[in-house]
């Protein structure tokens, strides 16, 4: 299949195969993407790994997130710095995690990643109210908010620690039968 | 910890851990969990750590080993080495265990690989030297070496570089061993593409994704049975075409005349009389031939043909029924997850326009309205109950809904009598009634499966119960409603039927009737009351009454089970109208376009989101129901109704079962004797009891590991309350530890400082140790 691709080399392509979800075309197709955040910022020459990331404002703005409520957290689980900035590595994994292919376990992990507002390893109170506030727009009162962040700790939470840690998380969600089919992306 | 100063070391600690304004010498070792500090000074060392760690102003050393994700660096000195080599058995085994998790048709591993986190002892030589080589053993924590490196929650430069230790590692096992692995992995990876082309190739993909997105998983639901339903009917069509329209083509007995003749017209279509009936539709077009010797006869294969097509469908109907069944009836009330699944699972993460996105934020709320509103309904029914009066009032309404319902059923049941009697009388002289007075059962059940839910419907809104209930309560109501009907008909049916020559193609007849005016309806309904509900609510918006009539919304669990009702038909005609299964396999094709009219034309998306999985095991349910009335139909056709004598594959036999007792006299003696035993009840009761054996042993098994897993709940509870309360204990201990601690903290400072850098001290902190 000689493609005359001259962004990665094919070791480069080769290891984005191993490593993500992706096959070579979906690899170029994600750098082509990637490329039109910003054509001045992103070289299309990637053969010598530059150290390039892209604002996190840049990448809540695809059409794939612009809808999400949880947009900022996600790009801010995947970024190395924690401030949402993501070099095209991190956006591959990124979309790969969130692909069909991706397995419940993987994909357990960043949804907790996620939904953990404060990073403190443990899904509180706190989290869910903010969670509920941006699923519903904040159109319950808050007397729902609170009932309803009171039951799903109490219908999860296995330790009886009041908060969910990641265990209590990965086994309500492995139980949930629709989990895997809205936690992903299609890009 | 706030304001610390002085030498600190740790080891083994789980859990938070949160430091401000240190001063001084920092070890620690085998942390997990969450790790925050800030204005640290001094040396900094760190090893094994996992989970996600913040610091901010450090100055002075830093250095840390085998981190894994999370590391968050704000304004540190780079002196950050990630050190750590890798030493161990790498084996990038296949992907094990393949699962099919319904909508998603992706390649799962859900096996033996729960490896995904080791949370670490510490393995490596306790007793270090000053200055250690950095290659050397430290494995660092990490995941299961088995486990491919896509699934590996690591960043990417962490993936690639466990990519390269372990093709370093490859490079010293044999080319044996290389071999064997990278073949696997080839194999994998083809593998992985034949899954992806086969998804690919599934019909409507496109359609079904834009459905999901517009209406909601509840209608996408309503779509993939219906496609199910096709690939079912498609499944019949090949046997039926293999097994038995073959061998009747190719022994077409050549007297009967073929194609138009005199006395025919176009209404032959919808009667089946006149050369459809001549046709390969009806039973009369089999004849019985001998193929090759008295096992290859053709109403052996006949037989052979419908008993394989009834054991497929059960077997795949019923494995569809229990895998959605097991996810919702083995965990039982205690696990009821709904607030947690709406929280979690509730946003589709696949929206993308504005509009959708605005549809899911109502759904969402007014979801956990209603679940919160369920949730005050079970306490006011707690408090209801205190009333002896009430209760009495309500139970007393509740059975007077119930008996009109039974009245309902009644008369409608009578209706369809009378219909069949009408039908099966004397004809009238003109075309139009005598085509009307043919079609009046059909057309009678018709209209009584279209009206009766909606009653029902009203009916259980004053028997107070919870939403989710009364919903329920009518679906219940509606599928005895439908399948008792269908039962009444084939019951009078037979009764009446009266027919000189082929009372087998008669009924067949009815059957055929039953399935095109069912698929007549479906096309007028989108035409008649669809379209023009909608086009008056549009046209008119002023008007009240069509403001609260509101624009057509498509309700699921009704179409739902027009679409078992006409497969149960499908499959209780297929005896005596082989190429039905062909004639709804057309239909179903004509249906789905049908009905993605009305839906993207004609209908607005319904407020209150349908769940979609767990009706998708209503919906199986329901099948299997109609299969078995079906099984239960036929069975007794078959051993009550002699077949006829002159048309038909079973004419020259007095039952079925002559045709397989002609092929069983040509076996080995002993082979008879098996097979004479296996048909008699000594066989049978002896099954039957070892079968209830077998149920019995499973059920009582299931009731223990439920006890089981309430026990080991409360284990973890305490286990839990524990490991605080050890928590609190230390870190009061800690702060009374700690005026003897700063005594000697510049000592111990300079001396940590002294020694080698890469942090291999013994600690001597307890450490706290989870249960």
């Amino acid at each position: 299949m000689g493609n005359k691709q001259t962004i990665f080399t094919d070791e480069q392509l080769d290891a984005y195969q191993d490593c993500t979800f992706f096959t070579r075309k979906e690899i170029l197709r994600l750098h082509g993407r990637y490329h039109e955040l910003a054509p001045h910022l992103v070289p299309m020459d990637y053969t010598n790994d530059p150290d390039v990331k892209l604002p996190s404002a840049l990448i809540v703005n695809m059409p794939e997130l612009k809808e999400n409520p949880f947009r900022s957290r996600i790009v801010e689980s995947f970024s190395e710095d924690g401030e949402g900035n993501l070099s095209f590595n991190d956006f591959v994994d990124m979309f790969s995690v969130l692909s069909e292919m991706a397995p419940r376990e993987l994909k357990a992990i960043y949804a907790f990643k996620i939904y953990d507002f404060n990073t403190d390893n443990f899904i509180c109170k706190e989290d869910l109210e903010k969670t509920l506030n941006r699923l519903t727009r904040e159109e319950l009162t808050p007397e729902e908010v609170n009932l309803v962040c009171e039951k799903a700790i109490e219908e999860a939470d296995l330790d009886g620690d009041s908060k969910l840690s990641f265990a209590d998380f990965e086994n309500m969600i492995s139980r949930a039968p629709d989990f895997l089919s809205t936690f992903h992306i299609r890009i | 910890m706030r304001g610390h100063t002085g030498a600190f070391k740790m080891r083994g600690h789980t859990g938070a851990f949160k430091m401000r304004g240190r001063t001084g010498a920092f070890k620690m070792r085998g942390h997990t969990g969450a790790f925050k500090m800030r204005g640290h000074t001094g040396a900094f060392k760190m090893r094994g750590r996992t989970g996600a760690f913040k610091m901010r102003g450090h100055t002075g050393a830093f250095k840390m080993r085998g981190l894994n994700r999370g590391l968050q660096d704000e304004g540190l000195n780079r002196g950050l080495q990630d050190e750590g080599p890798y030493r161990g058995l790498q084996d990038e085994g296949p992907n094990r265990g393949l699962q099919d998790e319904g909508p998603n048709r992706g390649l799962q591993d859900e096996g033996p690989n729960r490896g995904l986190q080791e949370e670490g002892t510490y393995k490596g030589q306790q007793s270090e030297g000053l200055h250690r080589h950095e290659q050397e053993v430290f494995p660092v924590r990490d995941w299961d070496p088995n486990l491919p490196l896509k699934n590996l929650p690591l960043s990417m430069q962490e993936k690639r570089s466990t990519r390269d230790r372990r093709q370093q590692q490859r490079l010293s096992i044999g080319c044996w061993e290389s071999w064997r692995r990278s073949q696997r992995i080839a194999r994998r990876r083809l593998w992985e593409q034949v899954v992806r082309a086969m998804c690919g190739l599934q019909l409507w993909r496109k359609t079904l994704h834009t459905i999901e997105g517009k209406f909601g998983m509840g209608v996408k639901a309503y779509f993939t049975f219906l496609r199910y339903l096709l690939y079912l009917n498609l499944m019949h069509s090949v046997l039926m075409s293999g097994l038995a329209l073959t061998p009747a083509l190719l022994n077409r007995d050549e007297h009967t005349p073929r194609g138009f003749q005199g006395n025919d017209s176009v209404l032959d279509l919808l009667l089946g009389t006149g050369f459809l009936q001549r046709s390969p539709v009806f039973y009369s077009f089999y004849p019985p031939v001998l193929l090759s010797g008295p096992c290859l006869s053709s109403p052996l294969l006949f037989l052979l043909a419908i008993a394989s097509l009834l054991i497929l469908s059960v077997i795949m109907v019923v494995r569809r029924t229990v895998i959605g069944y097991k996810h919702t009836w083995m965990l039982g009330s205690s696990y009821n997850h709904h607030m947690s699944y709406e929280v979690f699972c509730g946003w589709d993460f696949c929206t993308q326009e504005p509009k959708t996105a605005l549809l899911q934020h109502s759904f969402l709320r007014n979801d956990l309205k209603l679940a919160l509103e369920e949730e005050r309904f079970h306490q006011h029914v707690a408090q209801r109950t205190h009333v002896a009066q009430q209760r009495a009032r309500l139970y007393f309404l509740r059975g007077l809904l119930n008996f009109l319902v039974i009245v309902l059923l009644g008369g409608s049941f009578y209706l369809i009598y009378y219909a069949t009697v009408i039908s099966q009388g004397e004809k009238p002289v003109s075309w139009i009634l005598s085509l009307l007075v043919e079609y009046l059962p059909p057309i009678t059940i018709t209209m009584v499966n279209f009206l009766l839910p909606y009653l029902f419907c009203s009916i259980s809104g004053f028997e107070d119960y919870s939403l989710t209930v009364q919903v329920n309560i009518t679906l219940v109501r509606s599928i005895i409603l439908k399948l008792a009907s269908l039962a009444i008909f084939l019951f009078f049916l037979h009764r009446n039927i009266k027919s000189a020559q082929c009372w087998e193609n008669q009924f067949g007849k009815e059957m055929y009737k039953l399935v095109v005016f069912d698929f007549l309806a479906c096309g007028l309904n989108a035409v008649l009351v669809e379209w023009p509900r909608k086009l008056l609510v549009e046209s008119y918006p002023s008007c009240s009454l069509l403001r609260a009539l509101g624009k057509p919304t498509f309700l699921v669990p009704f179409n739902v089970l027009d679409l078992v009702y006409s497969q149960t038909v499908t499959w209780v005609g297929l005896f005596y109208c082989p190429l039905l299964a062909h004639i709804s396999l057309l239909k179903l094709l004509i249906v789905f376009y049908i009905k993605k009219f009305v839906l993207f034309r004609c209908c607005e998306p319904a407020q209150r989101m349908f769940r979609g999985c767990q009706s998708s095991v209503l919906f199986h349910f329901t099948l299997l129901l109609g299969l078995l009335t079906a099984l239960v139909a036929l069975v007794i056709n078959a051993n009550i109704l002699q077949p006829s004598r002159d048309c038909g594959p079973f004419a020259h036999g007095d039952s079925l079962f002559n045709a397989t007792a002609a092929c069983v006299e040509t076996l080995p003696p002993p082979a008879q004797r098996a097979f004479s035993y296996f048909t008699s009840e000594a066989f049978a009761l002896p099954l039957i009891l070892v079968e209830i054996v077998f149920l019995t042993s499973f059920v009582s098994q299931g009731r223990a590991n439920r006890r089981a897993i309430d026990r080991l709940k409360d284990i973890l509870v305490m286990c839990s309350a524990d490991k605080r309360f050890l928590v609190g204990k230390q870190a009061a201990c800690l702060r009374a530890l700690q005026p003897s601690v700063s005594a000697g903290s510049s000592g111990d400072a300079r001396h940590t400082e002294r020694k080698d850098p890469s942090g291999c001290q013994p600690f001597f902190a307890r450490s706290v140790s989870a249960p």
